[in-house]
This record gives C-alpha cells, structure tokens and sequence, in this order.
C-alpha cells in the first residue's frame, strides 16, 4: 500500500524532526558544557572563600590560644604565690576583651601543703572583673574531673573544648582552652596545673552566619564533634549533629562526608543541603580546633543564569523551528501547487478534453520543465488525433464511396429471376456474392437473337477498384459483342484485342461465354483461361471438355476457338468461378473440385435456382463463417427442350 | 512468400515459395522492379516450392514479364507442378511462358 502523504507533509515532518533533534542536542551540550566550567570556576571560588573564612576563624582562636599558653608559660618560670596569680589572671582579663573568663586550677599542695585543692577563676560581670574559688563551691564535682582540666592533664597538652552553652553567661555559646602547666619546664613532663580561658564563639559564628553566597547560600560551622556550629538553622545548632542528619535522613552518603569532615580534610561536594536544596558544598578544616568550615552554594541559584538562558534560547528555537516549518511549508507547496493543477489537468486531457490550457510555467525550474514537455506532448498529441481524424474521415469516405461502389457493381448484373418468364425452353439462374472489397467476377446472359441465348462467367484478376473498373470495360464489351458478332470464339477475339490495346498493368479476366440454341439444345462455347464448367446429365456432374484459351487481355491476336455440345432436356451446364472451388475454411482448406462435382450432381434435378442455393449453403457449412476471401459466382442454365 | 536469388550462370534464379496471392504480388513485382534496375535481365523462376497463385499472383508474372521482355531480357519459368501447373493451364500461361521441367534446362536455354 503506498503512504498518501503529501510531500509538504514529509518534508515538515522530517526537517521538523531533524533540525528540533540537533537543536535539542546542541541545547544540552551546552548547559553541560556551561555547566561543567561554572562547577570547576565555582570550586576554585568557594575553596577561596571557605579558607578565608576559616582564616579569620583560627586567627581569633589562635590569638585566645596563645594569651593561655602566655599565661601557663608565666606560672612555669616565675614563682607565684596567691597574689601575684589573682594578679597575672586579672590582667589578662582586662587585656583580651575577647576572653570571658580565665581559670588556674592546680594540683593538691600547691600553695599550701594543708590545701587539697586550688582553682581560681575570674571572669568578667556587670563590666567589672570578680574571681571565685572553683574549689570552694559546693555542691559539684571536684574540678579534677571536670573535662576542662583532666583531659589537657592526661594529655598533657592543649585542648580546645567542644563548645557548650554557658546558663550563666547569658547562654552564650562558649569554647574553652586548656593549658597544661608542667612543673620544671614542659620537658620535665609533669603537669602542675591547668590554665583555661572561656572564650564566646558567638562572634565566630556570627561571622561565619553572616556570610551570605548567592541569595541563599550560607556558610557553615561544625564542630569535631559533627555538632553543628553555625548554621542559618537556628535550632539545630548545638541541638544537631551532622550524624544525627545523617541518620534522620537515612544518607549514608552524609554520614561519609561527616566523617571526612572530622578526620580534618577538604573538598568539593554536591549534595543536598540540610535545608533540603541541591547544592554544592565546598569544606575546609579550622586547624587550632578541629571543626570544619563549609560553604554552600544552591545549584538553583548558581545554575539560574545558564537555566535562563537555557530556556530563551529553547524559546527561540523552537520558534526558529516554527518558522522554518512555514517556510517550508509555503515553498513546498509553491513546488506541489503547480504539480497538483497539472495532474489535475493532465486528468482531464487524459479523458479527452485537449483544449484545456495547462497551468501557465512561471519559473523554468524542474515542474516548468516538465508542464513544457507536457505541452509540447499535448500538442503532439493533438496535432496525431487531429491527423488520425482527418485519415479516418478520409478512409470513411473511401468505405462509403467504395461500398457505393460495390452496389453499383452489383446493380449491374441481371438480378431479376425468372429474367425470361415467357421461356419455357430453359431455366436460368445466377449469383454473384462479393468478397469484403470491391471485385472483379461477374456474369452476364441476354438473346444475342430470338432463340440464341448468351451466357458467360467472368473473373478480373486481382481485386480493388482497379479489377472492379477493368471489369465494367469487359463487361461492357462482352456484351456490345455478344450481340455483334454472335459467335463465342470470335467475341472473345475481339474483345481480347480492345482491352489489350493499352494494358500497361497486364489486368486480365478470365471468362467462358457460350451460347445456347433454345430450339436444337447445341451449345457453343469457348474458354479464355476459366475454369471448365460443368455439365449435368442424369444427374452426375462432368467437366465440359473446353478448350483452354489464354486469359483475356494480356495478349493482342490471341485465338480461342469455339466448341460444341449438345444438350438434351433436362441437362444442365453450371458455370463457377474460382471463388466457389477455393473457398476456405478456418483450417485453410479449400473446398475443392470434387465438393463441387458432387453437390451440382446431387442437385441437378431440381430448378436451377435451388441448384445455386444447395452450393451455396453447402459452401456456407463448409467455411462455417470464416472470412470470405474471393467473389462467388455460380451460374445454372437447365435446359429444357421445346415444349 | 519468399523470395531467394541465385546468381547462375547466364541467368538470374529465383525461387518463389509459399503462397503468391493479392497479399504478396506486390512484393514480388517490387522485388524484380529492383533486379532490373540492378542490371538483371535474365530470369530463371523456379516455382518448385510454391505452393498457390491467385489471378493477382498471375496478374504480377505478367506485368513483370513484360517489363523483362521490354528491356530485351528473358524469362524462363522452371519446375510449374501441382495445382500451380493446373492453373498455368486453365489460363493459359502454359501457353505463353516458356516453361522448362528444371532450373538447369532453364538456364541451359538462356545459355543457348
């Protein structure tokens, strides 16, 4: 089955689909493209943000660090008694606002060999500095156990602690650091006592909250611990940790990342923030305590620019696409139009109607052409059935002149039967049926005196008009004359020399002429090159034994002579010409000689009439309709004596 | 009908076989139309293989032997059998042919 899709269809639906499926690959190449620049761009600028910031965190912590270690390294290498330690703490109280309180807490026996325990802590209140003695106040754990003095004591180093809300400072989020005091040096290895300061971080996250990426992004701070530092999450800070996300969350991908955080490395993510965005996260490790900073940079927002300019440049082509589907649309069917009025046309010539103007050719592209080369065969085409009209007229002509030809031809020849009704003497009977064209046999029979009938059979060579004129010439003059001279020889003497007197073409005719005496039954004949004739007696039919003269008209002075038979009543003599012996059936055999000997014989008895009618039905058995190819001509005379 | 020529001796032969009626005489005329003018003027026609002559077949032996003998050329008709021969004797043709029994007796005459 073929497809009825126009062409304009195919054409839309292939270059639609062709340029939308480049386009759209074109389109993604190049959001993936912009987008891997903007991630290796944005990576280099978030790793330098992140170690800015946490620059500026470990400056202020190390700072506080280093005022601790100043004070621990004062009590190793000075003598201090109470005084001068009140003293030596209050001063750096006063000297580094940034640190909230200051604590030395010391082993048993320090200043006094009765004192099991001594800590001093000062701290700042109302503006001003106070001191309390930690192991004086009741009601809590001895300060050995406090995380703050036995680790860095364990340890015996520095310790930064996780940080902690301090109730009685204001909630503040508080850090302290340890100091170890070694006694005798830190070679030594023994440790006298812890120096602390209490240090607020709220600056620090302050600092780390207010930094603004995009328009959500933030930055983050988290602890070793995982403990979330700074967040713009207000509650989960100090109330989560990045494992409890983690878990919440089912991400075991957060809880790797968590974990990468806290053994102090760095690096590029992309993960879904904890306030559930898509995002990229790049984190870096504060070095003095161990937590990690992290800047968060939203995919939406950082990818907006790419998206926006994604989405306009899809806008326009997919309208670009639009557009050229209505170009392509208006020129295809610039193209199919005329197609479409010349089928149309050339539909309606093809019924016939060749006066139809096709489609005018604007343009000599390849539909031009070919309305041209229409036209040029619509012309032709004309001009053959204007040619083809003219000839069959003309050949219709020709039929119908022929045709009139033919009944002319006929009309000729006796055809009134009885011809002699008033004489009883004889019977005669005659037909000539023509073959499709014009012929040349023909009979003839008239008294050349009162008791001599003339009868003769005659057949023009070939067929066409030339044999039917050449046959009205010697018919003419047969019978001109039959009636002059009366004798059969001498007739077709003279008839012989006229015709060959100008016969360029050699036409001939062959004819047996004989001539009856009604009252003594003798028969005279003679033959120019016609076939015998035959006789009929008591009821078997013979040849006449006719000498065979040449063909009348090739040959000026050619002789026939005349014989003679005598019929006795009831005998009949039955002229034919070749027409009858020769007719053929669809087999293409002949009818033959001895068909004819037998039909006449058997048919003898009866009229001359009914003679001629049996041939001729027994002809018409035999070719059972095939076409006829000569004239037929029979004639019969019965003689029958006289009365 | 077919039309063979032979170039024999004194003389020109040509073999006529199938049917020689009103549908072919007009080739056979042409054909000797084109012989004389190629020069020929003497013909031995062998007629062995035909097979029928109508009135126009005979109307053409005519006409072209008469062209023949106006050039001062021959025509000798050789092997004229069977129902051919029947009707070279109805009409007479026996008569005014010269008709020979065989191509060689044929060209033998004109060779005379």
């Amino acid at each position: 089955m073929k497809a009825n899709r126009s062409i304009v269809f195919r054409l839309i639906l292939v270059i639609s689909l062709w340029s939308g499926l480049i386009f759209i690959v074109v389109l993604g190449y190049n959001y993936h493209h912009s987008r891997e620049v903007l991630e290796k761009e944005l990576e280099k600028n978030a790793a330098n943000l992140a170690l800015s910031l946490a620059n500026k965190v470990d400056a202020e912590l190390v700072s506080v660090s280093k005022v601790t270690e100043g004070v621990a390294k004062a009590l190793e290498t000075a003598d201090y008694d109470e005084k001068s330690l009140r003293l030596l703490l209050r001063e750096t109280l006063e000297a580094n606002p940034g640190i909230y309180g200051s604590c030395a807490a010391f082993e048993p026996h320090e200043f006094r060999k009765e004192s099991v325990a001594y800590a001093l802590y000062f701290f700042r209140r109302n503006g001003t500095t106070d001191a309390i003695r930690l192991d004086r106040s009741s009601g809590s754990l001895p300060y050995f156990y406090w995380d703050w003095y036995q680790i860095p004591f364990e340890l015996g180093r520095k310790e930064w602690s996780e940080p902690y809300f301090d109730e009685g400072w204001g909630n503040q989020l508080m850090m302290t650091c340890s100091v170890p005091v070694f006694k005798g040096g830190k070679s030594a290895g023994q440790v006298r006592g812890i120096v602390t300061s209490d240090l607020s971080i709220e600056s620090l996250t302050r600092l780390v909250s207010s930094t603004r990426i995009l328009r959500t992004g933030y930055a983050a701070l988290i602890s070793r611990q995982g403990v979330i530092l700074a967040h713009p999450l207000k509650q989960s800070i100090m109330n989560e940790t990045f494992f409890s996300i983690a878990e919440e969350r089912r991400d075991p991908g957060l809880r790797k990342l968590g974990q990468k955080m806290i053994r102090g490395e760095s690096g590029f993510v992309f993960y879904k923030s904890l306030v559930g965005v898509k995002s990229w996260m790049y984190y870096t490790p504060i070095r003095s305590t161990g937590w990690t900073l992290a800047v968060i940079f939203p995919e939406a927002e950082l990818m907006e620019n790419i998206t926006n300019l994604t989405m306009v440049m899809t806008v326009i082509g997919f309208l670009g696409i639009a557009f050229l589907c209505i170009a392509v649309f208006f020129i295809s069917k610039s193209i199919t139009s005329p197609l479409i009025a010349l089928a149309g046309t050339s539909r309606k010539i093809a019924e016939g109607n060749f006066e139809l103007d096709l489609p005018p050719i604007r343009t000599m592209d390849e539909v031009g052409v070919l309305t041209a080369s229409f036209q040029s065969m619509v012309t032709s085409l004309k001009q053959y059935i204007r040619n083809l009209t003219e000839t069959t007229a003309a050949k219709e002509r020709i039929q119908s002149e022929l045709k009139l030809a033919k009944d002319i031809q006929a009309s000729l020849l006796p055809r009134i039967f009885p011809p002699f009704p008033e004489r009883p003497e004889f019977d005669i009977y005659a037909m000539m049926r023509p073959a499709k064209e014009v012929g040349g046999d023909f009979y003839d029979f008239f008294f050349t005196d009162r008791n001599s009938l003339c009868f003769l059979v005659a057949d023009v060579a070939d067929k066409g008009v030339p044999a039917a004129l050449y046959m009205m010439v010697a018919k003419t003059l047969l019978k001109s004359e039959g009636q002059r001279v009366g004798d059969p020889g001498k007739i077709l003497c003279n008839v012989n020399n006229i015709l060959a007197e100008d016969n360029e073409n050699c036409m001939f005719a062959t004819v047996f002429v004989a001539i009856l005496d009604t009252v003594t039954g003798e028969v005279r004949y003679a033959n120019a090159g016609h076939n015998p004739p035959l006789l009929v007696r008591s009821g078997s039919a013979a040849y006449v034994d006719a000498k065979h003269g040449l063909v009348l008209g090739p040959l000026k002075d050619s002789c026939f002579e005349t014989g003679s038979l005598m019929l006795m009543p009831g005998d009949t003599i039955f002229l034919y010409t070749d027409g009858v012996t020769e007719a053929m059936n669809r087999d293409g055999e002949f009818f033959g000689d001895a068909s004819v000997l037998e039909t006449v014989g058997k048919a003898s008895k009866t009229g001359a009439a009914s003679i001629i009618s049996s041939v001729g039905e027994e002809l018409g058995r035999f070719t059972d309709g095939a076409e006829q190819a000569d004239d037929i001509t029979m004639l019969a005379v019965i003689y029958r004596g006289m009365p | 009908m077919i039309i063979q020529t032979m170039k024999e001796g004194a003389g020109l032969v040509v073999t006529v076989s199938g049917r020689m009626d009103a549908v072919t005489a007009p080739e056979y005329e042409q054909k000797f139309e084109e012989m004389l003018s190629n020069g020929e003027t003497d013909f031995v026609i062998d007629f062995e293989k035909l097979e029928y002559i109508s009135s126009a077949g005979l109307r053409a032996l005519l006409s072209t032997s008469k062209k023949i003998r106006n050039k001062n050329g021959k025509i000798h008709l050789a092997n004229v059998c069977g129902n051919v021969r029947e009707v070279f004797d109805i009409s007479g043709f026996t008569g005014i042919f010269q008709v020979h029994g065989s191509v060689a007796e044929a060209l033998a005459v004109i060779a005379g």
